[in-house]
C-alpha cells in the first residue's frame, strides 16, 4: 500500500474519532429516548465558545484541560435544561414529527443566539503542543491530531465504563432496551431522561472543544457536525453506540478516501450516499438492531 | 369533516385578506418631499459574511461622516439605507427591490457577494437605477452591457493577472497544483492560471475544489504534499483559508500558497498567528507600507474615527464606493426633478468620474469597470515579534519588501 | 341567506378583496412580499400534504422547489419553450424525482427518512454547484425569461411588475388548494388519513400504503417543482442556494406554525410568517440586531409545545368561545 493511502486512512480516522464522539451522544439520546435532536452540533458549538472563553483566560494545557471540563459542565447543564423544557413535555406524544420538528427549532434558536452573542467573526483556539509535528514513518501528523484521537478514545471508554459499571449507566441501558420493563423494575425513568440528555450532551460538548481545537469557531459551526453526526448514526444503527463508535470511523475514512481517489467536489456528500445505500439495503443501518427503523 | 374545514378556510381566508389589506395600506404612505439625500447600500450585513461586510460598512459611515460634517449635499443631509443581502440571491433581489422602489434611494452601492450581485444588477439595469458595486468580482456584473452598473474595484482577472507577471519574471514555477473553492472566483481563477502556468512552461499536477463552509482539509493537503508542487493555487475566504494554513502546518507541507488579497484581514491574521507566514496574494489592502498620502489620509481617517483598529481591503473599498456615489451625486446637481431623471444624471455624472481615493485612481471604462485600480502583489511577512502582517512586494516601484522564500516548517522560528 | 349561499358570498368578497388589493397598494416592495408568500403559500401546502396527510416528514423538500427552477429556466433559456409551459414541466421534472425519492421512502420513517431527505437535498445542491456548464455554478443562472405575454383579442397583458406577477401567483395558490383540496376531499384523502392515523388497520381493510404514499410524494414534489418554477420567472434568477436546508426549515415552520394536516394552515403559517418576518426586519433596522431567526426559532418550539395545532387551532377556539358566549 502506497504511503498517500495510509496517509488518508490516517487522516480519515482521527476526523472520524470526533464524528464518533459527537455522534455517540445523539445515538444514546436517541436509544434510550426516541429523540432525533437535529440540535446535537449546536451542543457542540457551545462547547467550542465554552473553550474560547476558557483559553482566553487561560492559555496553554491547563486552559485546554481546563475547556474540557468547563465545556462538559456547561453543556450537560445545558442539555438537562432543554430535555426538561422542551423535550420532555413531548415524550407522551409519541410523534416523530413533533421531537424531529422541536428539535429543528431548538437548532435554530442556538445558531442564531449564539451569531447574536459571540459574531460572526470565526475564531481558532490555540494548539497546546506549539504545532509540534510527527512523523509515523508511512504517514505524518501533527501531535495535536493524534492526541485528539486518543482524547476522543479515552472519552468512550470513560463512558463505556460508567454504563456498564455505574448503577446509572446500568438503568439506562436497562430503558434503552426496554423502557416498560425497566419502570416496571422500578427504575426512575424521569431521571434516567435527565442523565442520558445531559450525558449525550455532554459528550457533544466535549467533542466540540475536540472539533474547536482541529477546525475553527463560528456560530454556524454545527451544522455540519450534525449531518455527520446523523450519518454515523444511521450507519451505525440509531442508538447502537459501538455502530456510532465504527459508523464515525468508517464515515472519516471513506470520506477522505473517496475524496482523494473518486471525487473531492463531492466529498460533503459522501457520507449521504453511503447512508442512502445503506438505507436502500438494510434499512436498519449497518449494526442496526432489527426494530431500528 | 369537510364543512367544518371549510368554516376555518372562511374565517381564515378574510382574516387573512383584511391582515393583507392592513399592511397594504399601512406601507403605501406617500414620501415627503424633505426627505435626506438617500444612498442604499447592500451587502451581507447578518450571516457568516457579516464581519466582513461590517467592514465595507464602517469605511462607508467614514465617508458618511466626511460628507455631513460638511453640511451634506446641497444643504441636505446625506442618508445611507442599508440593505441585507445574506449572500442569497433571492433575499438580496428582495433588499434591492426595497432599495429601489420603496426606499427610492439615487443610488445603489455597496455589494458584496457575486451571485447576489448579478442580479441586483440586472435588476437596477431593468428600474433605470444607478448601482455602483463595491466588492462582488464575477466579470458577469459588468461585461453585460448594462449602462446603469459600476462597479469601483477590480474585478476578479484584475485580481488574479496582478500576480502572473511576478511568477513569470521572478517566482518561475516548474510544477503548480490548484486547490479552489467551489464558486466562480475559483473556477474563473483555475482558467485564468492555468493559462498563466502554460505561458510559463509550469506543469499542473493537480485541480482540486472544496465546499465553502468546508472544515476539514486534511483529504487535499495530503494528496498536495504527495505532488509536491512549487506553488498551489488557492482562492479561498477567510475561514477556509485560515483553515488550509493551520492544516498545512499540521502535516508539515510547504509550498508558496498563492491566494487572494480579501483572505488577508485582521480576522484571518487572528485565527493564524505567525503560521500565514510567506502567503501571497494581490492586494488592496491600505498597509502601512503604502506611499500614497491619499491613501496614508485614509488610514488616519479611519483609525481616528475607530481607534486602534486598521482598515483591511473591505473598509477601503466600501470607502471609496460611497465617495464616488457621492461625488456623481454632487455633479449630477441638486435633486428635485423626478425620481428617473435624477437617477439618469446621476449615471451620466458617474460615466466622467476620475477621483484620486485610497485604492487608486478610478474612472471608469466603457462597460462601467474600474480599469485604473490595480492591485499588487503582497506576502505575508512576520515582524519581529512574529506578528503576520501583509507587505507589497511586487510591482518593484511600490514594493516595500523583499519576497521571501518559504523556509520548511522545522526551520521557522515562531510558532 | 343559506349557508351555501353565505359561503360562496364570502369566497367572493375575499377573492375580490384579493383581486383589488393590488389596485389601492401602489409599493412595488410590498408586491414582491405578497408574491413571494404566494410562492411559499404553495410549497408550505405541498410540504403539508405529505407531512400532514401522510405523517412522512420530507427535509429534502427545498430540493423539488430547485428542480423545478432549473428546469424551467433552463429549458426556457436553451430551447426557447414558453415559461407558462416551463412552469408545469419544471413541476413534472420535480415530480419524477418526486418519484424516485418515494420508492426509498416507502421503508423509512421518521429520523431515517429525515436525514434521507436531507442527503438527497444536498447531494442535489452539489449538483448544481458543480454541473457548471448547465447550472453556471454557484453563481446560478440569471436573466432567466419573463413569462410572455397573453394577448387575447385587444387586451394585452404583460409581466414585468411585480404586480402582474402577483395575478399569476395568486391563480397558482388557487389552483394548488383547488387539486389539494379536491385530493383531500376525495375517497384517496379519506384513506390517506385513515393511513396516517393507522397503518395495519388500513392495511388489513386492503389498503395498499405503499402506492398511496409514492402518489403523494410525487404530488407534492410536483406543486413544489411549479412553485420553483413561478420563482424563477418572477425573480429572473435560480441558483443552487435554491435547494439549501434553510428554505425547507422556513416552510415547515410555516407549516407548523400555520396548522399541520390542514388545508387552511399552511396559508395561514405561509403569510403570516411572510408578515411577521417583514416586521421583524424593520425592527431590526431599529434595534441593530438580527432576532428575525431567533423568533422563527422561538415560534417554532412554542408552537409545537404549546400550540400543536398552530393558528388553525388558535382560531378554531376562539369561534368556539365566541360562539359559546352569544
Amino acid at each position: 500500500m502506497d504511503s498517500l493511502f495510509l496517509q488518508q486512512v490516517l487522516n480519515g480516522l482521527i476526523t472520524g474519532s470526533v464524528y464518533s464522539l459527537i455522534a455517540i451522544g445523539l445515538t444514546m439520546i436517541f436509544g434510550v429516548m426516541k429523540i432525533s435532536n437535529f440540535a446535537q452540533g449546536d451542543y457542540s458549538m457551545v462547547g467550542a465558545y465554552t473553550a474560547v472563553f476558557v483559553m482566553a483566560w487561560v492559555g496553554g494545557w491547563l486552559g485546554w484541560i481546563g475547556s474540557v471540563v468547563a465545556a462538559a459542565a456547561v453543556v450537560g447543564l445545558l442539555g438537562v435544561v432543554t430535555e426538561r423544557l422542551v423535550f420532555r413535555p413531548l415524550m407522551t406524544r409519541w410523534t416523530d414529527i413533533d421531537m424531529i420538528m422541536v428539535s429543528i427549532g431548538l437548532f435554530i434558536l442556538l445558531d442564531n443566539l449564539a451569531q447574536l452573542f459571540f459574531g460572526a467573526t470565526p475564531r481558532m483556539i490555540g494548539d497546546p503542543f506549539g504545532g509540534t509535528t510527527v512523523d509515523l514513518g508511512v504517514a505524518s501528523t501533527s501531535l495535536l491530531r493524534l492526541f485528539c484521537f486518543f482524547f476522543a478514545g479515552i472519552t468512550i471508554f470513560c463512558l463505556e465504563l460508567f454504563l456498564n459499571r455505574s448503577r446509572m449507566g446500568v438503568a439506562i441501558r436497562a430503558t434503552s432496551q426496554n423502557r416498560f420493563a425497566a419502570q416496571l423494575m422500578g427504575i426512575d425513568i424521569n431521571q434516567v431522561y435527565r442523565i442520558t440528555f445531559g450525558v449525550g450532551a455532554l459528550l457533544a460538548g466535549v467533542g466540540g472543544v475536540l472539533y474547536g481545537t482541529l477546525f475553527a469557531i463560528y456560530p454556524t459551526m454545527g451544522a455540519l457536525p450534525t449531518l455527520k453526526a446523523f450519518a454515523v448514526t444511521i450507519l451505525g444503527g440509531m442508538g447502537n453506540i459501538r455502530g456510532a463508535i465504527w459508523g464515525g470511523l468508517i464515515l472519516g475514512v471513506a470520506e477522505a478516501l473517496g475524496g482523494n481517489y473518486i471525487a473531492m467536489e463531492y466529498k460533503q456528500a459522501i457520507g449521504f450516499f453511503i447512508i442512502i445505500l445503506v438505507l436502500l439495503v438494510k434499512p436498519s443501518g449497518l449494526f442496526g438492531r432489527k426494530e431500528g427503523a | 369533516m369537510p364543512s367544518k374545514e371549510e368554516k376555518f378556510m372562511k374565517k381564515s381566508v378574510v382574516l387573512l385578506t383584511a391582515l393583507f389589506l392592513l399592511v397594504g395600506l399601512a406601507v403605501a404612505g406617500p414620501a415627503s418631499a424633505a426627505d435626506p439625500i438617500k444612498i442604499g447600500i447592500l451587502g451581507p450585513f447578518t450571516g457568516s459574511l457579516a464581519f466582513n461586510a461590517g467592514e465595507m460598512k464602517k469605511g462607508m459611515e467614514l465617508a458618511l461622516d466626511e460628507v455631513n460634517a460638511k453640511g451634506g449635499l446641497f444643504g441636505q443631509k446625506v442618508e445611507i439605507v442599508y440593505g441585507d443581502s445574506e449572500c442569497k440571491p433571492d433575499k438580496g433581489l428582495a433588499a434591492v427591490k426595497k432599495l429601489v422602489t420603496r426606499d427610492k434611494v439615487l443610488v445603489v452601492g455597496g455589494g458584496y457577494c457575486s451571485s447576489v450581485n448579478i442580479a441586483a444588477s440586472e435588476f437596477c439595469h431593468y428600474e433605470q437605477t444607478p448601482d455602483v458595486v463595491a466588492i462582488a468580482i464575477s466579470p458577469t456584473i459588468t461585461n453585460r452591457g448594462y449602462d446603469y452598473v459600476f462597479r469601483t474595484s477590480p474585478n476578479s482577472p484584475m485580481f488574479l493577472m496582478g500576480i502572473n507577471k511576478w511568477l513569470a519574471d521572478v517566482k518561475k514555477p516548474k510544477v503548480v497544483a490548484f486547490f479552489m473553492e467551489n464558486s466562480d472566483y475559483g473556477r474563473d481563477g483555475q482558467k485564468i492560471w492555468e493559462e498563466a502556468s502554460k505561458k510559463i512552461g509550469a506543469k499542473v499536477v493537480a485541480n482540486l475544489y472544496f465546499e465553502i463552509g468546508d472544515t476539514d482539509f486534511t483529504t487535499q493537503i495530503s494528496k498536495l504534499k504527495e505532488l509536491k508542487p512549487d506553488v498551489v493555487f488557492n482562492i479561498a475566504s477567510t475561514t477556509e483559508a485560515a483553515l488550509i494554513q493551520k492544516q498545512a502546518k499540521e502535516l508539515d507541507f510547504v509550498t508558496q500558497w498563492i491566494g487572494v488579497g480579501g483572505q488577508f484581514t485582521q480576522a484571518y491574521f487572528k485565527m493564524t498567528g505567525p503560521i500565514s507566514q510567506y502567503a501571497m496574494g494581490s492586494s488592496l489592502e491600505p498597509t502601512k507600507a503604502m506611499k500614497d498620502p491619499v491613501t496614508a489620509a485614509f488610514v488616519n481617517a479611519y483609525q481616528a474615527k475607530y481607534p486602534g483598529s486598521r482598515p483591511g481591503i473591505f473598509s477601503s473599498q466600501g470607502y471609496d464606493n460611497l465617495k464616488v456615489i457621492l461625488n456623481a451625486v454632487e455633479r449630477a446637481g441638486k435633486p428635485g426633478g423626478s425620481l428617473a431623471k435624477d437617477r439618469a444624471k446621476i449615471k451620466d455624472a458617474l460615466k466622467s468620474t476620475d477621483m484620486k481615493l485610497s485604492q487608486g485612481t478610478i474612472k471608469f471604462g466603457k462597460d462601467g469597470q474600474v480599469y485604473t485600480v490595480l492591485p499588487s502583489v503582497v506576502q505575508v511577512q512576520l515582524d519581529k515579534d512574529c506578528k503576520p502582517d501583509t507587505q507589497i512586494i511586487y510591482p518593484v516601484e511600490r514594493a516595500a519588501a523583499k519576497y521571501e522564500n518559504p523556509t520548511p516548517w522545522s526551520e521557522r522560528k515562531c510558532k | 341567506m343559506s349557508a351555501r349561499l353565505r359561503n360562496i358570498l364570502l369566497w367572493v368578497v375575499a377573492l375580490a378583496a384579493l383581486i383589488l388589493l393590488p389596485q389601492v397598494v401602489e409599493d412595488r416592495y410590498f408586491m414582491h412580499i405578497a408574491v413571494m408568500a404566494g410562492i411559499f403559500t404553495i410549497l408550505t401546502l405541498s410540504w403539508n400534504l405529505l407531512a400532514g396527510y401522510t405523517g412522512q416528514l420530507n427535509l429534502g423538500h427545498a430540493a423539488f422547489y430547485g428542480i423545478g427552477a432549473y428546469t424551467s429556466a433552463i429549458l426556457a433559456m436553451q430551447t426557447g419553450l414558453s415559461p407558462w409551459l416551463g412552469l408545469f414541466a419544471g413541476g413534472l421534472v420535480a415530480a419524477l424525482f418526486g418519484l424516485m425519492l418515494g420508492f426509498p421512502a416507502l421503508r423509512l420513517s421518521g429520523p431515517y427518512l429525515a436525514i434521507t431527505t436531507i442527503g438527497f437535498a444536498e447531494i442535489l445542491r452539489l449538483v448544481a454547484m458543480n454541473w457548471v456548464d448547465l447550472t453556471r455554478g454557484s453563481l446560478g443562472l440569471s436573466g432567466v425569461p419573463l413569462l410572455t405575454p397573453i394577448q387575447i383579442g385587444d387586451f394585452r397583458m404583460q409581466f414585468y411588475f411585480e404586480r402582474d406577477y402577483y395575478y399569476v401567483v395568486l391563480a397558482a395558490v388557487l389552483f394548488t388548494l383547488f387539486c389539494i383540496r379536491r385530493l383531500i376531499g376525495s375517497e384517496f384523502g379519506v384513506t390517506l388519513q385513515a393511513m396516517r392515523d393507522d397503518e395495519a388497520g388500513a392495511q388489513s381493510i386492503g389498503i395498499n400504503p405503499s402506492s398511496y404514499k409514492l402518489a403523494v410524494f410525487t404530488i407534492s414534489a410536483f406543486f413544489a417543482g411549479f412553485a420553483g418554477g413561478l420563482f424563477a420567472h418572477f425573480a429572473r434568477l435560480v441558483s443552487p442556494e435554491l435547494l439549501a436546508l434553510h428554505n425547507t426549515f422556513d416552510v415547515l415552520t410555516m407549516a407548523m406554525i400555520g396548522g399541520l394536516g390542514t388545508i387552511a394552515g399552511p396559508i395561514l403559517g405561509a403569510v403570516s410568517l411572510t408578515i411577521l418576518s417583514e416586521a421583524l426586519r424593520s425592527m431590526e433596522e431599529v434595534l441593530k440586531i438580527d432576532i428575525r431567526l431567533i423568533v422563527y426559532g422561538l415560534l417554532l418550539i412554542l408552537t409545537i409545545l404549546f400550540m400543536r395545532e398552530g393558528l388553525v387551532g388558535v382560531i378554531k377556539n376562539v369561534w368556539a368561545r365566541v360562539k359559546g358566549d352569544s
